[in-house]
């Protein structure tokens, strides 16, 4: 498994330039290119976790206002840090929502699910109807190992059975970890901490 | 005959005061090329290609400065610098601006006369710690063996820091970094102190990099960053706005692969930044474009980090205090306007 990921993490790195070059050919062939499936049923264990570069998790040097504990989301970086005490955060590398599906804002995590079910909105089902109505929680759902719901919204933080797409902006709005690392956030992730969502600034 | 002698004399001393006078913008647009002095050599900041060509942070500045003067980052003159010489060379005049991972400090600026243009690298003395006990802060390094150079302020820093948190260490002062490298893989220390920058470089040369761990703690204060002369203010500010400018990009989303869009931008800061109102160049006399030629030459600050010193380079040295300061870090420049 873990030959697969690099392998696969290797592929997409060197997929991207032509990704980059096909969004610049026409926006409605980007959205062909980028819209790249849910594969509900696709396996991927718990243990998968990103391992090196910029998207493994780690300890930064990261200075904030936020009190400890709080989740801060950069959505252009494709990032996210778990803010710690003495300027220190846990940076772990996720996957945000593609052109159109990034959002900011704060909210907080309302509830937490471990395996959860899946029920694609009714939004999503329109925009691709091929997706199932209801998933049952397990190792082939795309929402992964953990599920950490945001303030009343449709979004949350979850796994995926497609740790290869960490990095990218391809979701529908949700933030994605590999599952191994969405089950460590899992861990330190309070009920009710604080989530700050945010994108760079726009040209 | 005398009052022709004198107006000869006086043409003279015209003709040979105004070069003197010129300012340096005027001697590098009449030269051509800038002249930019860097380290002799320092991974990632400084370093001679085997084809002759120079790569590094510290190189990538002046090739920005010299996109932003003559559109053309390929007008610089490289001079290698020691660490003894390198003032002395712009205090003289061969070189245009010291770009060489030089620290900005008091006596610098009020006891030598020159000037820094900003911070392009805030770096500091840190720790480079074999992973074996799991620390995740200098607070935890209490009873421990380091390394440290003979004879460096880096000596005196480390004393200060572990008095100043009541711990103790046991010091292994060794000759230079390369033996810090060996007594550490033979056991002999457990921790190597030295600036963050060259602890990056030096982990490279452990049997197993990945081992040992850098700490993201800094106990002193080495701001780097390019220095000019200090009788030359317009000089001064042009090199000092092109350091903003690369970090003004970056704050403002504008890099090598959105330049094309915040072209066409219609937001009132982007626009001042390409050019496309504002007619800032002028005040600094060069083209209004002078801020999209550096960041076309070489990025915006983060590319420039990132593909120099960076997650894309060999050393890996984390943003830390050199992000943007809404991202964590410290970095700030002043807006254009």
């Amino acid at each position: 498994m873990k030959t697969t990921a690099a392998s696969a993490l290797l592929l997409v790195g060197l997929l991207s330039p032509s990704l980059v070059h096909a969004q610049a050919a026409s926006a409605a062939a980007q959205r062909e290119t980028m819209d790249i499936g849910d594969e509900p049923g696709r396996i991927s264990t718990e243990e998968a976790t990103i391992k090196s570069g910029p998207f493994a998790r780690q300890l930064v040097f990261f200075r904030s206002n936020e009190p400890p504990g709080t989740l801060v989301i950069h959505t252009s970086e494709k990032f996210l840090y778990l803010v710690m005490p003495n300027n220190r955060a846990l940076r772990y590398g996720i996957g945000v929502g593609r052109e159109g599906f990034t959002w900011s804002g704060l909210v907080k995590i309302t509830r937490k699910a471990e395996w959860p079910d899946w029920t694609p909105p009714p939004e999503m089902i329109a925009r691709q109807p091929y997706l199932p109505r209801f998933m049952a929680g397990g190792p082939g759902n795309p929402m992964g190992a953990r599920a950490m719901y945001l303030g009343s919204t449709v979004y949350r933080i979850h796994g995926t059975n497609q740790p290869e797409t960490i990095g990218q902006s391809i979701s529908s709005g949700c933030f994605r970890l590999a599952n191994g690392d969405v089950i460590d956030l899992y861990s330190r992730a309070a009920m009710g901490a604080k989530v700050v969502i945010r994108h760079s600034a726009q040209l | 005959m005398l009052s022709f002698t004198r107006i000869a004399l006086a043409g003279f001393v015209l003709t040979t005061a105004l070069p003197a006078l010129a300012g340096t913008l005027d001697e590098v647009k009449q030269r051509g090329t800038l002249s930019c002095g860097v380290s002799n050599g320092l991974g990632g900041f400084s370093e001679r290609a085997s084809d002759g060509k120079w790569n590094g942070f510290d190189v990538d500045f002046c090739r920005a400065l010299a996109a932003a003067i003559f559109n053309d980052p390929n007008k610089v003159t490289f001079t290698p610098l020691s660490a003894t010489d390198r003032f002395d060379a712009l205090k003289n005049k061969s070189i245009d601006v010291l770009s060489r991972n030089s620290s900005w400090t008091f006596e610098r600026e009020a006891g030598q006369g020159l000037l820094f243009a900003g911070t392009t690298y805030y770096d500091g003395q840190g720790f480079l710690v074999l992973r074996k006990p799991q620390v995740t802060s200098a607070l935890e390094l209490n009873d421990t063996s380091i390394c440290v150079q003979e004879g460096t302020t880096t000596r005196l820093n480390l004393a200060d820091f572990f008095k100043a948190n009541s711990m103790t260490y046991r010091e292994v002062a060794v000759a230079s970094p390369a033996e810090a490298i060996k007594a550490l893989e033979a056991g002999r220390c457990d921790v190597f102190t030295a600036d963050q920058s060259a602890l990056y470089g030096e982990k490279l040369n452990l049997a197993k990099p990945d081992a040992a761990v850098i700490l993201p703690d800094v106990v002193s204060k080495e701001p780097l960053g390019p220095a000019v002369r200090g009788d030359d203010t317009a000089w001064f500010n042009l090199v000092k706005w092109t350091v903003f400018a690369l970090i003004n990009a970056e704050d403002l989303g504008i890099g090598t692969d959105t330049l094309d869009e915040a072209m066409k931008s219609t937001k009132p800061d982007v626009r001042r930044f390409t050019g496309a109102e504002g007619g800032f160049g002028a005040l600094l006399r060069l083209d209004n474009d002078w801020a999209v030629r550096a960041v076309r030459a070489v990025g915006h600050y983060g590319e420039m980090f990132e593909r120099n010193i960076g997650s894309r380079s060999r050393l890996g040295v984390p943003r830390g205090l050199n992000q943007l300061w809404s991202n964590g870090g410290i970095l700030y420049a002043p807006p254009l306007r």
